[in-house]
């Protein structure tokens, strides 16, 4: 058993699992680096009292929602190319870039929701609070509706969160190198070793141990917030 | 009325969408596409006229083949191959996970240089490989790429260099029962959608279970969720018997003879009237007639399948 873990094969192919796992863990970043602002932009535009805003916003919102992501991926990498729009720098860097912005758009529209059902189920109260205050309506929003918004969104922010650990899986459609792209590569022959099927089913540990951290950390999260009720 | 007011703005957005990605990247479609019509799609922006963005595309597209893809690749500097890891073919060396070795892969680094450029691999999803090429994020596909109808429908493919066959791959323990059989009628045959292989099961009446890749269809056999998978032969020989996860699974019926078909034979896929696979041919006629196809090919035991004529 020891000898199996010490082998030549098996630092190969943790090597190559982990500079997949590598990719995926950029890519689980950059989304939600991106996303969270973007969210809140999309969210702003879903409750605007300007109304042809309101239905294009949530218009997008549905269309983005309402197909598959791995589509979108397709559909973002490929089409700008042959309708000779613009190419996406070649090899994995046009690749990465791809699947990122696919990712970011995909995920600010399910975050918008969230958002915006954590704006709204603020209480009226507590803003009429602000302005008995004397607050201005930025200082309402920056710091009653938005801090408290916060709290509310952290559990079904997890939800999605540890969903796109896991959608970061999609991006091998398009040859994004990734852990499970890694992971099948064995099946067919890399490096020299071929026919093995252990490395698919090994990512599962990868992604067990991140949501693990993923989890922790936003269990922590919810803790620090806790002082609001 | 209000729901119109949506669906144009719907288009709006569509448009705008379009837009801001062109500009986001303007800097490397300058670089490497020469045809990205960047004032057609200034004009959708403006107007944002779903039909316009439809013209702007049809131009683009309509101008391709007009220009010289030989041209293109000199002009950018590289040589973009569209690979997947395949020995022995294309594939990484013992050690390594950025070189690329093999026998498609040893004479497209040749092929480069006769044309003067930088030669790039780069790994694709096999299911999207003449989108890929459409798309110009490869230039040409070169791994071991049967010849059928369809790739010929969608590719301008060089001359054959290279001989193939279907075998069918069973549970060892099995292969008494598929040998010489001429007909796969009742079988469970798992296949990679869209291969060659696919194409000889249904032929020989198979039931076919379709799988994204042929390594897949090797899952199938060993978790006994289909009688029998068919592949390339030159990747059964790397993948199943000793020292693999498949050490159970063994090929016994070339399909091609159970079918009374001639070999198949693998080609390289350039865009569809591509000026390069002339200067494809050209070079592997030379290459030929030097000895370094040969050579190479016996560098990668493929000195009995390589086709010298």
């Amino acid at each position: 058993m020891i000898a199996f873990f010490t082998s030549d094969q098996f630092q190969t192919i943790l090597a190559a699992l982990n500079s997949g796992f590598l990719k995926t863990l950029q890519l689980f970043c950059i989304t939600l680096v991106g996303a969270i602002p973007l969210g809140l932009v999309i969210s702003f535009g879903s409750m605007s009292r300007f109304p042809p805003l309101r239905w294009l916003v949530r218009l997008v919102v549905w269309v983005v929602r309402g197909t598959p992501l791995v589509l979108q991926i397709i559909a973002l990498f490929y089409v700008p190319g042959i309708q000779r729009w613009f190419n996406w720098p070649s090899g994995e860097t046009g690749r990465m870039m791809a699947v990122c912005v696919a990712f970011v758009i995909n995920y600010a529209c399910y975050f918008s929701e969230i958002f915006r059902g954590g704006i709204q189920g603020v209480p009226v109260g507590q803003r009429e609070a602000g302005q008995v205050l004397g607050m201005t309506k930025g200082q309402i929003f920056r710091h009653v509706t938005l801090l408290q918004m916060i709290k509310r969104i952290v559990p079904p922010m997890s939800n999605e969160i540890i969903t796109l650990v896991k959608d970061t899986s999609l991006a091998r459609v398009i040859a994004l190198q990734e852990v499970i792209w890694m992971g099948e590569s064995f099946m067919k022959g890399n490096q020299g070793i071929s026919g093995l099927v252990w490395p698919l089913f090994f990512t599962a540990v990868y992604y067990l141990v991140f949501s693990g951290v993923v989890t922790v950390l936003l269990g922590r999260l919810e803790k620090k917030l806790e002082f609001f009720r | 009325m209000k729901k119109l007011l949506a669906l144009l703005l719907a288009l709006a957005m569509v448009g705008s969408l379009a837009a801001c990605s062109t500009s986001d990247t303007t800097a490397p479609a300058d670089d490497t596409a020469g045809t990205a019509d960047t004032g057609d799609t200034a004009d959708t922006t403006d107007t944002a006229d779903a039909a316009d963005t439809g013209d702007a595309a049809d131009d683009g597209a309509a101008d391709a083949p007009a220009e010289s893809d030989l041209a293109y690749i000199q002009d950018k500097g590289t040589l973009v191959v569209g690979i997947t890891n395949f020995e022995p073919m294309d594939y990484h060396p013992e050690g390594s996970d950025t070189e690329w070795i093999g026998f498609d892969a040893d004479m497209a680094k040749a092929f480069a240089e006769y044309l003067g450029v930088e030669v790039e691999f780069s790994e694709i999803n096999w299911d999207y490989k003449f989108m890929e090429l459409d798309a110009r994020n490869i230039d040409c596909i070169w791994n071991g790429m049967t010849i059928t109808d369809e790739v010929l429908s969608s590719a301008s493919v060089s001359n054959p260099y290279c001989l193939n066959a279907q075998v069918l791959v069973v549970p060892a323990d099995r292969a008494a029962d598929f040998e010489g059989l001429t007909s796969l009628e009742g079988y469970n045959v798992a296949v990679e959608s869209g291969s060659a292989g696919e194409d000889a099961a249904i032929a020989l009446g198979a039931a076919t279970i379709p799988v994204q890749a042929q390594s897949n269809t090797l899952l199938e056999v060993s978790a006994g969720t289909a009688d029998a998978a068919v592949i390339d032969l030159l990747m059964a020989g790397a993948m199943i018997g000793e020292g693999t996860s498949y050490a159970d699974l063994t090929y016994t019926l070339n399909l091609n003879e159970a079918q009374g078909l001639e070999s198949e034979e693998y080609g390289v896929g350039f865009r569809q009237g591509s000026d390069l696979v002339d200067t494809f041919n050209t070079f592997w006629a030379e290459k030929v007639a030097d000895g370094t196809v040969l050579e190479t090919a016996t560098t990668y035991g493929l000195q009995e399948s390589v086709i010298l004529d």
